[in-house]
């Protein structure tokens, strides 16, 4: 294998793992309570403009915007919660693309007012620059975002799947009446979710910062990838958002640099609708 | 019965209907002159920028600039002497980056609020629509920035654009490199890389016809879409394929990734050229000039000496916001608002054939541009034949004029140093 | 009786309309931005609202219509709206083709699904030189005859479009009522239950797609004789497919007037805010319109419609 290839490879594990730390936040909602959030791009877009903020503001880096973040995406998420998507689980499915997609316009362009049209971009001093290792090149603050993606994945998976609050959580996303009836609260655990999706957005956003732009309108790109990267791996399956970030961030990458950049997003469509074609609940999702 | 029948009448008849009852004048005894813009969405930032640039403008016209005064007729203060001194009013209107939205408020411009002229409307394909319904009504439309060479083909009557279109930059660039080869530089292995809507397919597709007319060979074409989440396959391309000329034709999210990229993976060519836009974005080059030192780039603004037209309206504008610069695309709006007031003056009335006659006879010289352009005078599509750009290379976060000679203020300094 | 006259004095306000706003084109152009945007939102009931089938890239099938005209057009030199049929065909002939693989999923994983789909014919088409790549297509730029409808006023778009809502919206209601229409919702409710009745529901949905994609395919035709370009963006963005969904759940999905209910308060929202607020460019208009969506979807998940179902129940009590 050619040093380049390995160099494509490693960056598309890389932005892979990246796919699947701004992914999680939206599986977890998605699987614990059936609710597509349209407005989950502009959840990471204001996660960016905090770390953004603490960099202007007080001139830290990411190990202080990222907890900021976090607290303040949680805070959004929870007030979501309880002022819209509460109500609109009531009505049909489509009720849910509704109200979240007004949200999300509303968001986006608060953003657009308050912080205006112009592209922000963090120095990549922040996270000790790039640098060369057995002649690959690595970027700081792709991979702190990267290990934080693994992490925190894999931290969501286990408190989702080995704690008693986890298996609470999901007691109500299979049966909130019945979970109700054995006594826990169906509104607090769904709170809780829409809380821990906010803050693992909101560390993805801050982390995404240092080494992207920031714009009002850079949710609109992350968005759908993060539904494609979600569906693929399964609605609510953690580390089914893991796998399939990996494997859409590695066939980006190397369709990129082989077949050409157009088309990348070709290579992925096709296999997406493949994959669903042959596993229709997607890669680790329930039936 | 008469209404109706009027109602019902195809372009031609009507638009000269149209243009004969139009009121002169708002009350107030202003001009008003339609600007639509993207002023939301993706090119927000260039549609805001120009929106400044076009009020300095006015502002001009309306109040005076002592110095700018000496050296452009329009710049007393006291409105148009030609119209009964009348102040320029601007009514600006938001196309949101859609054709649709661009054709609803020029329509919205020309009826409600019965604006004199238009102006706008950035992005080609909403500039198209937009001026479809001006020439429906019989309304002079003038564009500054829109560069699809389909727009004059249309045999439109009242369409006028100021800007030069790709071709010239085509030419500006293949100069540029016939003089660096004459120099020695190696300039055989050229790679273009452009984003893949109608401005960067169809500057790019005109740069490579260019090239090989005048002996350049474009040997790496890589296209990709635009607001991209990642580059860093292209730029391992670009590094296996190592050229000796790169080419950008891209907006700003992706002129940042680039750079980044770029610098991460610790690469750059031997001449680098930036297609304007995303490179030439305040924005950008406020935070990111730094990371790209001895880039070449084209641009409708060079400063040039202090106390040049540019210069003068440069520090009225650089006041406005805030320390943002003129950049290419906010001058060639303004650009675009001085000849359609210089047109005003000279038809001294509102009535729109007037107007359009007079853009007709408009020859500005040289002296008087705020764009770097050698004049502007239309042909009989309306396109400006005395439209140019000049070169500029970024020289500590900054960029200075390089080519043609008249214009120069430095030197180039080759090879391209980056970070 | 009194309910009949409240049909008659509402059609014939319809009706009326364009000779009211006479004054004004704007507002005369506002009544056919409505009914162009009714006709795409209607054309997606009937396979979103009535088989419950959430399309997210509906903007496939208004990008065929608006393309098929303008490249009949540019290919042919014929007028714009002769390409209406071709692109209802085309369209319908895509639809099985997305219809077979993607109708078997599942709620969200074939609205993520169309998403996908969607993307993909708009990346694909911006690489078509034979669809003027990413540059997108003009239509007439001069009205060579009466064919290419370039009007100056809006007032014959409006009737042209009143008119296809009509027939639109009269298949519907015939579908409403036929056993398509009873299958249809069978479907809607429990697949599962409509296939052990023995409804063949793979078979119906495709139907019902099939026939959404051919008049959203004309909604496109319209859009393009009235605006006379598209683009990738214009044509198969996906905001355009977001947009459908939404006035239809704005209104009330699976309900015969729903989506033009819709219609009615959005595009009016959009074109006044923007109107109002859009040239002082902080992006006002969208907060204004983004909060008016979230405060309807809050108070009336199931759409404005189901207010006079509220009053209905009230009333029966």
């Amino acid at each position: 294998m050619s040093l380049t290839l390995v160099q494509v490879i490693v960056s598309g594990l890389l932005l892979g793992a990246v796919y699947a730390l701004f992914s999680s936040g939206l599986t977890l909602i998605w699987g614990m309570m059936n609710v597509v959030n349209f407005a989950h791009g502009e959840f990471v877009m204001l996660g960016m403009y905090s770390a953004v903020m603490v960099w202007t503001a007080l001139g830290l880096g990411p190990f202080a915007a990222a907890p900021i973040a976090a607290m303040a995406i949680a805070t959004l998420g929870v007030a979501s919660y309880f002022l819209l998507v509460r109500h609109i689980m009531r009505g049909p499915m489509l009720a849910q693309i509704l109200g979240t997609f007004g949200l999300a316009l509303f968001l986006r362009y608060a953003a657009f007012w308050y912080f205006g049209a112009n592209f922000k971009t963090l120095p990549d001093t922040l996270v000790g620059g790039s640098f060369s290792l057995l002649g690959i090149r690595f970027e700081g603050a792709r991979v702190l975002a990267g290990v934080m993606g693994l992490a925190i994945t894999l931290l969501l998976h286990v408190v989702l799947t080995r704690t008693a609050i986890g298996s609470r959580m999901l007691a109500v996303s299979e049966d909130a009446t019945a979970a109700q009836l054995m006594g826990i609260r169906p509104q607090r655990m769904q709170a809780l979710a829409w809380a821990m999706a906010g803050a693992s957005t909101g560390i993805a956003g801050a982390l995404i910062a240092n080494f992207f732009y920031t714009s009002p309108t850079v949710g609109e790109t992350l968005a759908i990838i993060a539904f494609v990267t979600v569906s693929f791996g399964g609605f609510g399956s953690v580390l089914g958002a893991l796998v399939a970030g990996l494997i859409i961030g590695v066939v980006e990458s190397l369709s990129a640099f082989y077949i050409g950049p157009v088309y990348k997003d070709v290579v992925v469509y096709v296999l997406f609708v493949l994959v669903l074609w042959f596993r229709p609940q997607g890669l680790m999702g329930k039936t | 019965m008469a209404k109706t029948t009027r109602r019902m009448t195809m372009t031609g008849a009507a638009a000269l209907a149209a243009g004969l009852i139009r009121p002169a004048m708002a009350q107030d005894g202003a001009v008003k002159i339609g600007v639509i813009y993207p002023l939301s969405g993706n090119s927000a930032t260039a549609g805001n920028y120009s929106k400044m640039a076009l009020e300095v403008g006015a502002d001009v016209v309306n109040n005076g600039n002592a110095d700018l005064a000496k050296l452009i007729p329009l710049a007393k203060g006291g409105g148009l002497p030609g119209l009964k001194n009348a102040k320029i009013q601007l009514v600006f209107a938001d196309n949101q980056g859609t054709p649709a939205a661009g054709q609803n408020q020029a329509l919205r411009l020309i009826t409600e609020e019965k604006v004199a002229a238009l102006i706008g409307a950035y992005q080609s394909g909403v500039t198209l629509t937009a001026s479809a319904i001006a020439e429906r009504h019989g309304i002079p439309f003038v564009n500054g920035e829109s560069v699809a060479a389909n727009l004059t083909e249309r045999g439109f009557k009242w369409f006028f654009r100021v800007t030069p279109v790709a071709l010239d930059f085509a030419r500006a660039y293949s100069d540029f490199l016939k003089v660096q080869k004459a120099a020695g530089r190696k300039t055989d292995n050229i790679a273009l890389v452009h984003e893949n809507t109608e401005y960067g397919n169809s500057v790019g597709s005109v740069i490579v016809d260019q090239f090989k007319k005048d002996g350049f060979a474009v040997g790496t074409k890589i296209a990709y879409s635009a607001n991209s989440s990642d580059v860093q396959p292209q730029v391992l391309q670009l590094k296996e394929k190592n050229p000796d000329v790169l080419i950008f034709i891209s907006y700003t999210s992706d002129a940042i990734l680039y750079t980044k990229t770029m610098k991460e993976l610790n690469w750059k060519p031997g001449i680098m050229i930036a297609d304007n836009a995303g490179f030439n974005d305040p924005a950008f080059v406020k935070s990111l000039g730094s990371q790209v030192e001895g880039l070449i780039n084209r641009s409708a603004f060079s400063a040039g000496k202090a106390g040049s037209v540019p210069d003068l309206f440069n520090k009225i504008y650089t006041k406005k916001t805030g320390g943002d610069e003129l950049d290419d695309v906010s001058v060639r709006g303004l650009q675009a608002f001085m000849v359609l007031a210089d047109a005003l003056n000279r038809a001294g009335s509102t009535e729109p054939a007037k107007i359009q006659a007079a853009l007709k006879a408009t020859d500005l010289p040289a002296s008087q541009m705020v764009a770097g352009y050698d004049g502007v005078k239309f042909d009989d599509k309306g396109q400006n034949v005395k439209a140019a750009s000049v070169v500029t290379q970024m020289r500590g976060g900054k960029y200075v004029t390089i080519a043609p000679k008249e214009r120069a203020t430095a030197e180039v300094i080759l090879p391209y140093k980056g970070w | 009786m009194k309910r009949w006259l409240l049909w008659g004095v509402l059609g014939a306000l319809v009706l009326a309309y364009p000779l009211l706003t006479e004054g004004s084109a704007v507002w005369q152009r506002l009544g056919a931005l409505v009914l162009l945007a009714a006709i795409g939102a209607s054309a997606w009931n009937i396979v979103g609202g009535y088989a419950g089938q959430v399309s997210v890239g509906h903007a496939v099938f208004f990008g065929f219509g608006a393309y098929s005209a303008v490249v009949v057009y540019t290919h042919l030199q014929w007028p714009p709206i002769a390409g209406a049929p071709i692109g209802m065909i085309l369209s319908m002939l895509v639809a099985a083709a997305i219809g077979v693989p993607t109708l078997r999923l599942a709620g969200h994983y074939f609205s993520m699904a169309t998403i996908a789909v969607g993307e993909l014919v708009r990346v694909l088409s911006s690489t078509s030189d034979f669809l003027g790549g990413a540059q997108g297509l003009g239509g007439p730029a001069m009205p060579r005859s009466v064919f290419d409808l370039s009007f100056i006023s809006a007032a014959p778009f409006y009737y042209i479009f009143l008119a296809v809502l009509t027939l639109l919206l009269g298949l519907t209601w015939w579908i409403e009522r036929s056993r398509m229409g009873f299958y249809l919702r069978a479907i809607k409710d429990s697949e599962r239950a409509a296939r052990s009745l023995g409804v063949s529901a793979g078979q119906y949905k495709l139907y019902a797609y099939m026939l959404s994609g051919a008049f959203a395919s004309l909604a496109g035709s319209l859009y393009l004789c009235m605006f006379g370009f598209v683009d990738p963006e214009s044509g198969f963005g996906i905001l355009i497919s977001v947009k459908i969904v939404v006035m239809a759940a704005l209104g009330g999905a699976g309900q015969l007037f729903g989506p033009l209910v819709g219609a009615l308060i959005l595009v009016p929202l959009e074109e006044l805010s923007n109107s109002l607020l859009g040239g002082q460019g902080a992006g006002l208009t969208f907060v204004v319109y983004g909060a008016i969506i979230v405060i309807i979807a809050r108070f009336l998940p199931s759409g404005l419609l189901s207010l006079l179902e509220r009053r209905k129940v009230t009333r029966a009590d």
